[in-house]
């Protein structure tokens, strides 16, 4: 009988059963897919990093390619268990040539990601995979690249690139293009290519060389070690605390299968929600079976088991099909984060989908045993009156209609329906609500990675332009060339009557400590240079005026124990140069450490680590304009907005995050079409009556049609609302944290207002709106002789 | 003038590929004011008749005219329009939408036709909806929910209901098969007067004492017409116990 039974309500709930198991379908796939992914990528990180040798510390330092002190310095530490000196030099765009692009034969010049450095094999330590993971072999005549880099030049294995340093210059075969796990991630500012020790002495001896060693060392003991490190004066441009840091680095990796499981989750509440909201309406619409299931005495364990049973089919049935369909969407994305990770074929582990789809039967059935305890409460009595017991004398409607001058009747309903149900309606509010969240929250993310300010919390004033002269790491061994280039650029622009202004940011990385000089830090101290008088937000204080004046992080204050009117020194080679702190500030780069001196502030060269770009403030022209301006006049150098310099700095964070958002956009349309097609269902199901009652009275199939859709997007307009509130109050809790880590500390999120408030509404509104519309259709379908059928 | 002409008037039902004839030539006029009662055995199609002439459902062949106004040749949204304002009905069932008040119920027609908009309007409304309710005796229950209310009082509303629009014709299946004999008696009262008052009605029953207050009473069998007893108007309860033996006796001949 139970079988007879589960058969007729698949059968008659169809709409209802095919939505529910959508849900159960999403939900475990999503699940499965995502824990797997973020299981896989998090330990193929960790055995990347490992099969790499990833040293305990990386330091990279400028070298004049003969004397170099930290080498000696290493040698002679006995706190090491062992070390390795990379040495190789640094490019710059004019080095290289593409001598030949298989998919753009016309393209011949370069343009790197960021500092670029060629060095040999690495044997020991950072050793780098190709794309099978096999290890770098190369012969002489051969280049390897990094993903990202030969991904930037449309660059692939068989093109061909020439180096050209001073006067030597070779022809080199793309042979691999590598996984770099140290440097490879988008994150890193540093990204190295690969040739035979042969054809890099070639380049020795050059005069424009700017050389760069690589020092990875293994502590013996890292506290020793760490102590005699801060006690030097080494002009270190960048200094990698191991694996931990390098870990961070592929946050962005993980991103993807974290939101992906941030998703999943939300479609399991959904799912609940659904469930809740499809078992309440089907135990109503059942009561007469019920109350006679009841009165023929069937006990309620009996009863609630029928719909335990139907479920179960259910959950099983989605959650089998979701497992399947999670191995090639986990795959799809797995693929995606995994583009500078080398991950063994074992990572990923059918047994962790099997669970996280045994898990969603698990929590479905958990959840459709405690909404169908209502059951319990259903007499037989009850059940055959369809729910009315006989003692209820509280006036059920919420809204009377004759106090209603204006409104019209189909509105009035739709209204009165939803004020006098607020518990049966509020679920779906809740699902439509968490859906606009699901939206907003990522939104205000984006969106403050896109405003026009946010470049100030990278540590640079915004300006019209910014301009990469590919020479970025000459500057700092020749800091003139800087002055002369920016000077160059204004007298150019000046012929073209053009007026402007020039400026850049040039980091310095100076050893720095507050109370013991044996207790040094070295982080990013910046210094503006140029004829541009700028300035810099500030959280707290001022801006350093006086040469002895400095602005600190806010994290680095907390970090060294400081703050405004405290002395910090900065200690370089012999000299000690007591500063006085005026201010704080918060900077996304080096994660939130950082100081900002004066221009007055006499600091040594030798410790200059580069600039990111030279900004250009053109006068009376818009930043679109000065860009293309600046295109025309520079076509050798890399011009771009303050958009395009941020997405430089942080590797295309924004189009990832951009690329996350229309995914979620879409889940979230697709997630309301469905809940819609299942709300009207159900209640034109249960409704048959009214309809058939409404149509005899004289309503038109237009009024009935009108009544149920606009109810809906009144559900989802009070929806909106809520969803928008909470997310703006939500969003510095949830979204604030994860600048912070970045390092801003007091970052004011960007709402958008014409996305938030017109754009994502509207376009729900026209996505559920139509939805609506079509599925009210059914009203024509009900013949107006069921009227008879109202209980 | 005739409010309702029916001219060889069919309706077929194809179930599991089985023609089932429920009216067959069905061929009647009912005039403006009169009050037609349609008797007949369980299954013998009074309903269909009545829901087929109403317009509420579709008729296999044959004309139905309202007003000499053929409704099978009307669209759905003309069909609402008539059914809005020149028709109005009764069920069996007290049908009212639970989340409205009983009054609320009574206006929804009147709100929902051309009439309903504006504050003016609106206001001539309600003033009708209570002088209705006043006069049916239910204007204590106005504010009330529909499981408040007895059985009788709540198709007292359902008259109100359907009277709200001004209709000129009534079409009721069965008004008082739900009811007890008293609520029945002051359900019947209510469409005595209001059919005193010009109101054309059609209504179904297998009540014997209701049928006996129309003007006309027909008897269907089998999907036909096989009888009609005129009675001319009912005048008072003094002449329920004179008429209610005369339809019996013709009753009996017709074989009911």
């Amino acid at each position: 009988m139970f079988l007879r039974i589960l058969q007729k309500d698949l059968k008659r709930k169809r709409t209802t059963n095919i939505i529910l198991l959508l849900f159960i379908i999403l939900a475990s796939m999503f699940l499965a897919s995502s824990v797997d992914n973020l299981i896989a990528v998090n330990g193929a990180i960790d055995h990347f990093l490992a099969m790499s040798k990833v040293p305990d510390s990386i330091a990279i330092a400028l070298t004049d390619g003969q004397n170099d002190e930290i080498a000696e310095f290493l040698h002679e530490q006995r706190w090491l268990s062992e070390y390795e000196v990379v040495r190789g030099f640094n490019l710059i765009n004019e080095d290289v040539t593409i001598a030949e692009c298989q998919a753009d034969p016309a393209q011949t010049a370069y343009q790197r990601t960021n500092t670029l450095f060629i060095q040999t094999i690495p044997t020991n330590f950072m050793k780098v995979y190709t794309e099978d993971g096999e290890e770098l072999t190369l012969k002489p005549g051969e280049i390897a690249f990094p993903k990202l880099e030969a991904d930037n030049n449309n660059l692939q294995v068989g093109d061909k690139v020439s180096i050209r340093v001073g006067d030597k210059e070779q022809e080199f075969r793309i042979a691999a293009i590598v996984k770099d796990a140290v440097f490879g991630s988008s994150m890193m500012g540093f990204k190295r290519l690969f040739i035979t020790e042969e054809d890099l002495s070639v380049y020795d001896g050059q005069e424009n060389l700017v050389y760069t060693g690589i020092y990875n060392v293994n502590y013996a003991d890292e506290e020793k070690f760490e102590s005699e490190w801060k006690k030097q004066d080494f002009r270190v441009i960048s200094a990698i605390d191991g694996p931990e840091t390098i870990r961070m680095c592929y946050i962005m990796d993980m991103l993807v299968a974290a939101i992906l499981i941030v998703v999943s989750i939300c479609l399991i509440l959904l799912a609940f929600l659904v469930l809740r909201f499809t078992i309440v309406f089907t135990l109503q619409e059942d009561y007469k079976e019920i109350g006679i299931m009841k009165a023929i005495g069937l006990k309620d364990a009996g009863i609630k088991g029928l719909y335990l049973i139907k479920y179960l089919a259910l959950s099983v049935v989605g959650a089998l099909i979701g497992l399947v369909c999670s191995v090639p969407f986990g795959k799809a994305i797995l693929e995606r984060a995994i583009v500078n990770i080398v991950v063994e074929e074992t990572q990923q582990n059918f047994a962790v989908n099997i669970a996280c789809a045994a898990v969603i039967v698990g929590l479905v059935l958990l959840f459709c045993y405690a909404s169908a305890d209502k059951l319990k409460k259903i007499s037989a009595l009850e059940a055959i009156r369809s729910g009315s017991d006989g003692e209820r004398y509280r006036a059920k409607s919420r809204l009377r209609l004759w106090k209603q001058t204006k409104m019209r009747p189909y509105f009035y309903l739709a209204l009165n329906d939803i004020l006098s149900s607020v518990r049966r309606f509020g679920v779906l509010i809740v699902t439509f609500c968490l859906g606009m969240m699901l939206i907003l929250l990522p939104l205000s993310a984006a969106n403050t990675l896109k405003s026009d300010g946010i470049i100030s919390e990278f540590s640079i004033s915004p300006s019209d332009a910014y301009l990469d002269t590919g020479r970025g790491e000459t500057y700092t061994v020749d800091m003139d060339s800087l002055f002369r280039d920016m000077e160059d650029i204004e007298r150019t622009l000046s012929e073209h009557g053009i007026e402007a202004v020039t400026g850049a940011d040039m980091g310095y990385m100076i050893p720095c400590y507050s109370d013991d000089p044996e207790d040094c830090v070295t982080y990013y101290t910046l210094q503006a240079l140029g004829s541009w008088d700028r300035h810099y937000s500030v959280l707290s204080g001022r801006e350093p005026q006086l040469a002895n004046e400095v602005m600190i992080t806010e994290m680095t204050a907390k970090k060294m124990g400081v703050g405004i009117g405290d002395t910090i020194y900065f200690k370089m080679g012999d000299r000690t140069q007591e500063m006085m702190i005026t201010g704080t500030y918060q900077s996304m780069i080096n994660m939130g450490q950082g100081y900002r001196v004066s221009r007055s502030t006499k600091l040594d060269a030798d410790y200059a680590g580069g600039i990111m770009n030279i900004q250009v403030e053109i006068e009376g022209m818009e930043s679109e304009e000065a860009c293309a301006r600046l295109r025309e006049i520079f076509p050798d150098y890399r011009i771009e907005d303050a958009k395009g310099a941020l997405d430089s700095m942080i590797g295309g964070i924004i189009e990832q995050i951009d690329t996350l958002m229309y995914f979620i956009v879409a889940i979230v349309l697709i997630i309301n079409s469905l809940i819609t097609v299942l709300l009207m269902k159900t209640m034109m199901t249960k409704e048959r009556g009214d309809i058939a009652l409404l149509k005899s009275i004289g309503f038109t199939n237009r009024s009935l049609k009108g009544w149920q859709t606009v109810r809906v997007m009144m559900i989802l307009a009070v929806s909106v609302v809520l969803g928008t509130l909470l997310s703006n109050l939500l969003a510095p809790y949830i979204i604030g944290p994860i600048f912070a880590i970045m390092g801003a500390t007091s970052i004011q999120l960007v709402t958008g207002t014409v996305e938030v408030y017109a754009l994502y509404p509207l376009l729900l509104f026209a996505v559920t709106g139509v939805t609506a519309a079509l599925c009210s259709g059914g009203v024509k379908k009900v013949d107006l002789k069921e009227v008879n059928d109202i209980e | 003038m005739n409010t309702l002409t029916v001219k060889d008037l069919c309706k077929t039902y194809i179930i599991n590929k089985r023609q089932n004839n429920v009216l067959k030539n069905i061929n009647m006029e009912i005039r403006e004011g009169e009050m037609v009662a349609v008797m007949g055995p369980s299954g013998s199609g009074k309903s269909t008749l009545l829901y087929t002439v109403s317009g509420m459902d579709h008729l296999t062949a044959g004309r139905v005219d309202f007003f000499g106004k053929d409704i099978n040749a009307l669209n759905p949204a003309q069909m609402s329009s008539l059914r809005l304002n020149e028709m109005g009905f009764i069920f069996q069932q007290m049908y009212m939408l639970k989340n409205l008040s009983i009054y609320d119920n009574i206006i929804l027609p009147a709100y929902q036709s051309k009439n309903g908009r504006g504050k003016e309007h609106r206001k001539q409304i309600n003033d009708r909806a209570k002088e209705l309710m006043h006069k049916l005796g239910i204007s204590e229950i106005a504010e009330h929910d529909i499981n408040e209310v007895s059985g009788g009082q709540l198709q007292r509303a359902c008259i109100c209901r359907s009277l709200i629009n001004q209709p000129k014709m009534i079409f009721a299946d069965e008004p008082t098969g739900a009811l007890n004999q008293l609520n029945s008696k002051e359900v019947m009262k209510e469409l005595n007067r209001i059919n005193a008052e010009g109101t054309t009605i059609m209504l179904v029953t297998h009540d014997m004492k209701v049928a006996a207050k129309s003007d006309r009473v027909l008897y269907i069998e089998d999907g036909s017409i096989k009888g009609e007893y005129v009675f001319g108007k009912y005048k008072g309860q003094e002449e329920n116990r004179e008429r209610e033996k005369k339809l019996s006796v013709w009753l009996m001949e017709m074989g009911f």
